[in-house]
């Protein structure tokens, strides 16, 4: 019996040993550059740096997901081919873009993150998606690592650059689009009545905050309300309420868009043809107003801040010509179809490039300083007139929108109510 | 523990007789005991986290294993209290209670409700229990995004917590990692003594036959209702230690997808089998993780993929690997004659788990 505890005891301190030979990698990575006296972050060297996105690669929005990995993908693959970007410190760098699925599951967005910083990622950008970000974000600012120009139109990651000194949205958000239109109805200067169907969550609330803040101290009415929940499969009675205001304006704040098509029928139904507000996400009009036959609508709304390269208008627009053979050329294995988030995605490659030429030290602090110091950058792929400008704060780099009207085929600038 | 071994291949006798000795088993224990003492100080912080995640996932595959694999009764709610566990655990941190509370009240509430559940529920017969948990994330969700004062609503909750106190020397990471760790093998011990003793005896008689238990002075009921009860109590433990690892949670941690990856990582694993928790609990997350590397946008073709040759090959599960392994050496080692002997075959725990994933299999079906 000694004779084994002996053997056990040899064991276990062999073992021991063994373990406590190598002590743990003090970290850092990369880095080999020498920019000057300080160290550079991780995921920088002289010839290169490396991004990470984590976003929804499978599952219901994989079609926007792949679109954020695609657009700056596009971009970025365009200027590593003339030779890379002149940084702010001298050096010429590629872009490099890693993507991880999250299927829009929060903790696989923390677990994503947490790899990408020991793949030794330098960044986390245009992520996509609302509670994956929010995850993200306590972890990104605690660990100083940017979280930049994430794809997600609410307003918690633009909000308070002091709390979140490393975190940044990028396109408008809800509450931004539901305020545009709110005050294109206020400047009509008449007595309008609104009937309002929100998702029942952070979505839903924001665009309705929006138009309330439009339309304050104006005519326009609020009238009528109604909620559903986003895994509701029928909205018909909440529409049916509503229609029962025979109010002028249906502003549908609507995520989903079976649901945006089965309340455009169900309106028709009923016999109430109001103007109609889409949001932009659920505004397609091959997947939204096709199937909802929205003709049948004396004016059917959304916002716009990108231009659609799918409508002829801009088949000549140098910008559009220029993305539509970079994402052939370049992205086309990740994604052929084209959502907005495409030409986001794209113009944030134009906003990461203007941040790099005044980034003049290979660090994370001095790439934040960089990127918040974007002013009115003409991005390609962004409407005339719409600018991305990070010197604002409490708003995201895209803040302006175009209210816009279906016209029978596509989308134009509204002339006013 | 008995064995019969009537193989003739002598090495093989000689290693399952070494592998006899108290002593070699000890001794592998102590191994295993000091690789998970030691890993965290010898491995990355994102490796860290993962090995942290795997024990939190493995306690959840436990819990349903008792539920499942021992009980066999069929529960889809597993992600269900799970995410009550982490919510509540949420809520205690966010208000400042004392982590051993926190702790208690994680396992207790989802087991309170889980009792609730099964007082109804054990008293139907059949695929009842899969039917009623099925309607927990239903259920769950749009409670989670309602109650937004509790619950942070669709946004979910954001926690920081367990940091690593001054006096142990360790990175926060590590010291998640051994808190996570010693409630993995408090809990995964308190199961073998569970499932090895009266309780687990009688349970295992109700699922092999209520007529049986029921002769026996065995309520079938009561011990449906009590396998159920400690299952959700397994979730919402590992409720608690997922948010230990992840620090944060919101309504997609309840959502059904969770509940099935928890019951596919419980098939895989090995049901009724304690080693194939654990396994389960590897598989849950280092599968996703491995099928990202290989290519990002068809993780979850890969995913699938490896589900499906791991069915096919090893239908018991990993633990029936070595089982698997050794019957495939015996029909090579001896001629076809002795394939009868061969199907006797050693009368140790590689039988009873045979048995037992038969019998979810046909539960199942």
């Amino acid at each position: 019996m000694r004779q084994h505890a002996v053997r056990i005891l040899a064991i276990a301190g062999a073992a021991t040993l063994a373990l406590s030979a190598c002590g743990r990698d003090s970290g850092g990575g990369g880095g080999d550059g020498d920019g000057g006296e300080v160290e550079a972050s991780p995921g920088i060297t002289d010839e290169e740096i490396t991004f990470g996105i984590t976003t929804p690669l499978s599952g219901p929005t994989a079609g926007p997901g792949t679109c954020t990995v695609a657009g700056v993908t596009a971009y970025m693959e365009r200027r590593n081919e003339e030779g890379g970007i002149e940084f702010g410190d001298g050096q010429t760098r590629t872009v490099q873009i890693r993507s991880y699925d999250d299927a829009y599951d929060p903790s696989r967005a923390v677990s994503n993150f947490r790899q990408m910083i020991n793949d030794g990622v330098f960044g986390d950008i245009l992520s996509l998606g609302t509670p994956t970000n929010l995850a993200v974000m306590p972890l990104a600012n605690e660990q100083e690592v940017p979280q930049v120009f994430l794809t997600t139109g609410a307003s918690q990651f633009s909000e308070d650059p002091e709390a979140n000194p490393y975190t940044m949205g990028l396109v408008p958000t809800y509450k931004g689009e539901g305020e545009a239109f709110g005050a294109l109805l206020a400047e009509a200067g008449e007595p309008i009545t609104v009937a309002v169907l929100a998702q029942n969550d952070d979505f839903g609330e924001d665009y309705v905050e929006g138009l309330e803040a439009g339309i304050d101290g104006s005519d326009v009415e609020i009238v009528a309300r109604a909620t559903y929940e986003p895994a509701d499969t029928s909205i018909d009675a909440q529409v049916t309420d509503l229609a029962d205001s025979d109010a002028d304006v249906f502003f549908n704040a609507n995520s989903q868009h079976n649901l945006a098509v089965q309340s455009l029928l169900q309106a028709q139904q009923l016999g109430w043809t109001p103007r109609v507000f889409l949001p932009s996400n659920t505004s397609s009009v091959s997947d939204v107003l096709e199937p909802g036959s929205a003709d049948a609508f004396p004016g059917v709304y959304t916002t716009q801040s990108a231009k659609d390269p799918n409508d002829p208008e801009f088949a000549d627009d140098e910008e559009v010509v220029q993305f539509q053979e970079d994402m052939e050329q370049y992205a086309s294995n990740i994604t052929t179809t084209f959502v907005p988030h495409c030409a986001w995605s794209y113009a944030a490659g134009a906003a990461l490039e203007d941040a790099f030429t005044r980034m003049e030290q290979p660090t994370r602090e001095s790439f934040m300083e960089a990127v918040r110091s974007i002013e009115d950058l003409d991005a390609p792929m962004l409407l005339d007139g719409v600018t991305i400008n990070t010197t604002e704060p409490g708003v995201p780099p895209i803040s302006d929108v175009e209210v816009t009207e279906f016209n029978g085929e596509k989308y134009e600038i509204t002339d006013g109510y | 523990m008995t064995t019969t071994q009537t193989s003739p291949a002598p090495a093989r006798a000689r290693l399952s007789e070494w592998w006899q000795r108290r002593w070699v088993r000890i001794a592998a224990v102590v191994l295993v005991a000091l690789i998970a003492l030691g890993a965290p100080l010898n491995l990355t912080q994102y490796a860290v986290y993962q090995v942290t995640m795997m024990a939190a996932f493995a306690v959840a595959v436990l819990g349903l294993n008792i539920i499942m694999g021992y009980g066999g009764q069929v529960s889809l709610g597993q992600a269900a209290f799970l995410g009550l566990g982490a919510y509540v655990s949420a809520y205690g941190v966010t208000h400042g209670w004392n982590i051993v509370l926190v702790f208690v009240a994680a396992c207790l509430v989802p087991a309170v409700v889980g009792w609730l559940i099964a007082l109804a529920a054990a008293r139907l017969r059949g695929l009842a229990i899969a039917m009623v948990t099925i309607t927990l994330p239903i259920v769950g969700i749009p409670l989670a995004r309602r109650f937004d004062e509790v619950t942070g609503g669709s946004g979910g909750l954001t926690v920081s917590f367990m940091q690593a106190p001054e006096w142990t020397g360790l990175a926060t990471d590590q010291w998640r990692y051994y808190v996570v760790l010693a409630v993995t093998v408090a809990f995964f011990l308190l199961a073998r003594n569970f499932l090895r003793g009266r309780m687990g005896r009688a349970l295992a008689i109700v699922r092999d036959n209520e007529s049986v238990a029921l002769a026996m002075g065995v309520s079938p009921y009561r011990y449906k209702v009590l396998a159920f009860t400690v299952s959700a109590l397994y979730g919402g433990c590992a409720g608690f230690l997922y948010l230990v690892g992840v620090q944060y949670v919101s309504p997609e941690t309840l959502s059904f997808a969770t509940s099935i990856n928890i019951l596919a990582a419980m098939v895989i694993g090995g049901s009724a089998s304690i080693l194939g928790s654990l396994l389960g609990g590897v598989y849950y997350v280092l599968v996703p993780f491995v099928a990202g590397q290989v290519n990002p946008s068809r993780a979850a073709m890969y995913s699938g993929i490896i589900l499906l040759v791991i069915l096919f090959v090893l239908p018991g599960g990993l633990t029936s690997l070595p089982r698997a392994l050794r019957r495939l050496r015996r029909r090579r080692d001896d001629g076809p004659g002795t394939r009868s002997t061969a199907a006797a075959g050693p009368a140790d725990d590689g039988g009873t788990q045979a048995e037992a994933s038969s019998q979810t299999e046909r539960q199942q079906r």
